[in-house]
């Protein structure tokens, strides 16, 4: 055999074999990263609250990366899956280079033994249920596989641990602010690693709009955070009467004979039964769009405005908290409302 | 203090501690295997299902397979450079840190303590001692081979070369962090560039970590058992050059689908199927040395462990860069096919050669023959039949799950809910675990079979009164 003398060399051979293995280190991997396509940011990025960092540590220290993925492929089922077609740029469908800036390490995972948590704040907004499930996933998920996080409850979160982590990451280049770092015990007060897991698990892919034009992202579950404020049922009464809502709907909403339904009876767009609050929030925040989400028929085509773009969802709330008040209050007073 | 013998029980005690942390590994396997269709096996928070993964993954990664390469690169290096190692002491304090920072591992991980990167989970401090590891065995092996009695370097000790330094680069550059605590720090890149250096990292991890070193064994233990040369040096020339080239290329066929710019998962699935000639060079150089003399599949034990786990490269080789194209990663990516390929490598390809080297060197180091080729062989079947069944059940769920999660009607609306999909997995990760008992029932074996064959060699001197023979190379 007339190999070269290479194989005699190990000083020679050593060096080749480097380089060898630099080509394509280089190319691939070191390259790359003086591009700036690898350092995108969708506008208006913000790095997490400090809750939200708090929870990310958590996410990360439970190995919760090993079974969930964040990253929605561009792919019709996948988009469709994680409900990324609500979203009202064509871009925003799946996950975008740009969310993940400020991602010390990505979490993107590798395998969905649990599903993909990339738009779980458009998906699962309900903080509700996130604590609910994180306690005992078996109770809001039968069948599935996912280990309890009861135990978070109990640790609470120290501040110097979340400053030390924020300044960690600002040496990296994430922005947070002297203020930020000042704001952190006032913000993590009382709260413990459940508190943290949760505010992070939401926060996952706000970062760009995915939220349906029509209200569809309605957690029927959610619960009316204001159901029996009375300071907020007076401030929904002013708002039903501010947003001309009356005008369709009768001063007390009763409804007008085909016009507007009723609101306080015990159907909800013209089918029984009646539906949660959540279901009154999304028609009034989404409008008529709302309604397949709803899976209510209704009036073809509809006639309900979406006042998402005008109303906070406190305000929509407030007004469903007053719709479901005037309906006991009729209730009491024993004649319904008139159809 | 300088000679073969006190090397050689150093190798012993690396082979030793591979196999000790390989069968913790296996066991902490099953576990794992069992949380997934009993969520009730989760021990909050130490032994969940999320914490216990990486100890798995590390345990073998680090604990069966760098101790093994450890040991066995230090055997293979005295051999074909005909003289002891250069620093044996250092080699001996190597071993004792070694478990020492496989016991600290461990223990990090069942704490949380982790970068959230697979296969580079540890935290910066034991990052450190790898890396102070690394280096021992990066002195110890150039320098006795730059003091080598043997002018040709071969092939074996070109892959050990390259292992070498292609895991220093890898594993310095994935690992650079701020730390904000002794267990806690972040990575100093970020989002998509950090699942880029991620994965050119785990790729050649895998690639330097579980192919080239297990190479270097290849190429030197299965002519040594079976008395025939390497059937083409020429073809290992070509083989050796093209894989190290090429290996560096292919870390994005991991993120094909993401948002990683297109180029860069292009250019990675290029070089992924450029990847199977050199792959298949190998194999076919150890199919031809093998084919030279059929007849030592029967007459000699070892022959079918290098001759199986070769072919399971081969298949590996072929499995992985078909799940790097494009049309084929969009429906198996994420699901349950991934750990079935993973596991074929791992189980077929990596265990049995790392077993076989072992079979062939403890009882030289011993001077003595091994104790029972029967239970050899028994461990032989169990490991194989385990590691079908394995990787044949996750390859067939999880194509069933990738097609779950895609299938619409003619509306586009989806025909499963993800747990739908979860709930078909469940008897495939029952089989699963039945397949990883068996696996582990011939490992067993095989560390049974490993240490009454040195109680033999140990009994054998005592009665002569005399110091082991050393078997010539």
């Amino acid at each position: 055999m007339s190999e070269s003398s290479i194989y005699r060399k190990p000083v020679a051979f050593a060096v080749l074999a480097t380089v060898v293995v630099l080509a394509g280190t280089i190319v691939t991997m070191a390259y790359p990263m003086l591009r700036p396509e690898l350092h995108p940011k969708v506008e208006g990025l913000k790095p997490l609250s400090p809750l939200e960092l708090a929870g990310r540590d958590v996410y990360q220290r439970e190995g919760c990366v090993n079974c969930h993925t964040q990253t929605v492929r561009p792919l019709k089922s996948e988009v469709v899956r994680y409900k990324g077609n609500r979203a009202p740029e064509p871009s925003g469908q799946y996950s975008l280079a740009g969310e993940f800036a400020y991602d010390h390490p990505f979490l993107w995972g590798s395998k969905r033994t649990g599903p993909d948590l990339a738009f779980e704040g458009w998906i699962k907004p309900s903080k509700d249920w996130h604590y609910a499930h994180f306690e005992d996933p078996q109770k809001v998920v039968p069948r599935s596989n996912m280990p309890k996080y009861a135990f978070l409850r109990g640790n609470a979160l120290e501040a110097a641990k979340v400053q030390a982590s924020m300044r960690g990451l600002r040496t990296l280049g994430v922005p947070y602010g002297d203020a930020d770092l000042a704001a952190v015990p006032a913000a993590v007060e009382g709260k413990t690693e459940m508190d943290a897991l949760v505010a992070y698990t939401v926060s996952l892919g706000k970062a760009v709009n995915r939220a349906a034009a029509g209200g569809g992202d309605v957690d029927l579950e959610a619960p009316n955070p204001f159901a029996t404020d009375v300071a907020a049922i007076a401030k929904g009464k002013t708002l039903f009467d501010a947003n001309a809502c009356s005008a369709c709907h009768g001063d007390e909403a009763q409804g007008q004979e085909g016009v507007a339904p009723n609101l306080i009876d015990d159907q909800f767009l013209g089918a029984s039964p009646d539906l949660p609050d959540a279901a009154y929030f999304a028609m009034i925040k989404g409008g008529s769009d709302a309604k397949k989400a709803l899976g209510r028929p209704g009036v073809p085509d509809g006639g309900m405005a979406a006042f998402g773009g005008d109303l906070s969802d406190d305000d929509i709330w407030a007004i469903v908290a007053w719709l479901r008040n005037q309906k006991a209050h009729e209730a009491a007073e024993g004649h319904p409302g008139g159809h | 203090m300088n000679d073969y013998r006190y090397d050689y029980q150093t190798v012993q005690g690396f082979i030793l501690s591979a196999m000790f942390w390989g069968v913790v590994g296996i066991l902490l396997g099953l576990l794992i295997s069992v949380q997934l269709w009993a969520p009730a096996a989760n021990f909050a928070p130490y032994l969940t299902y999320g914490r216990l993964r990486p100890v798995h993954t590390n345990g073998l990664i680090f604990g069966l397979g760098a101790g093994a390469i450890f040991g066995l690169f230090y055997y293979i290096t005295m051999r074909l450079c005909k003289r002891p190692l250069l620093f044996p002491r250092l080699a001996r304090v190597q071993l004792w840190l070694f478990n020492a920072g496989i016991v600290a591992a461990a223990v990090s991980l069942l704490l949380g303590q982790t970068q959230s990167l697979e296969y580079a989970e540890l935290e910066w401090p034991l990052d450190l001692a790898i890396v102070v590891l690394w280096v021992m065995l990066a002195v110890n092996v150039f320098g006795t081979i730059l003091k080598r009695r043997e002018e040709q370097m071969y092939v074996s000790l070109w892959y050990i070369v390259a292992t070498v330094i292609t895991i220093a680069i890898l594993y310095i550059v994935n690992n650079l962090a701020v730390p904000v605590s002794l267990g806690k720090s972040y990575p100093l890149f970020a989002g998509v560039n950090s699942a880029n250096v991620q994965w050119w990292y785990g790729h050649n991890a895998v690639g330097f970590l579980l192919t080239t070193p297990i190479l270097a064994m290849f190429y030197y233990f299965l002519p040594k058992s079976t008395g025939l040369p390497i059937y083409s040096h020429r073809l290992s020339i070509v083989a050796f050059w093209s894989l190290i080239f090429a290996y560096l290329w292919t870390g994005a066929h991991h993120l094909v689908y993401t948002p990683l710019p297109d180029w860069i998962q292009t250019l990675a699935i290029v070089f992924t199927m450029f990847l199977i000639a050199p792959s298949w060079g190998s194999v076919v150089n150890g199919y031809y040395t093998v084919g030279q003399d059929w007849t030592t599949m029967r007459s000699n034990y070892l022959t079918k462990f290098f001759i199986l786990g070769i072919t399971f490269y081969g298949l590996q080789t072929v499995q992985g860069p078909t799940q790097g194209l494009r049309v084929v990663s969009q429906l198996i990516h994420f699901t349950d096919w991934v750990p079935g390929h993973v596991h074929m490598g791992t189980m077929g390809w990596v265990t049995m050669i790392i077993c076989a080297s072992i079979y062939y060197v403890v009882p030289r180091i011993n001077g003595t023959e091994l104790y029972s080729e029967k239970l050899a062989n028994v461990h032989f079947w169990l490991v194989l039949v385990g590691q079908l069944l394995f990787s044949i059940t996750m390859w067939i769920t999880g194509i069933r799950q990738g097609w779950m999660w895609k299938a619409t009607d003619e509306a586009g609306k989806l025909k499963y809910t993800f747990m739908d999909g979860v709930i078909g997995n469940y008897p495939y990760w029952h089989t699963r675990t039945l397949a990883g008992i068996i696996f582990a029932a011939g490992m067993v074996v095989f560390v049974y079979n490993v240490l009454m064959t040195i109680r033999k060699g140990k009994a054998a001197q005592a009665a002569a009164g005399s110091a082991p023979t050393t078997v010539a190379a």
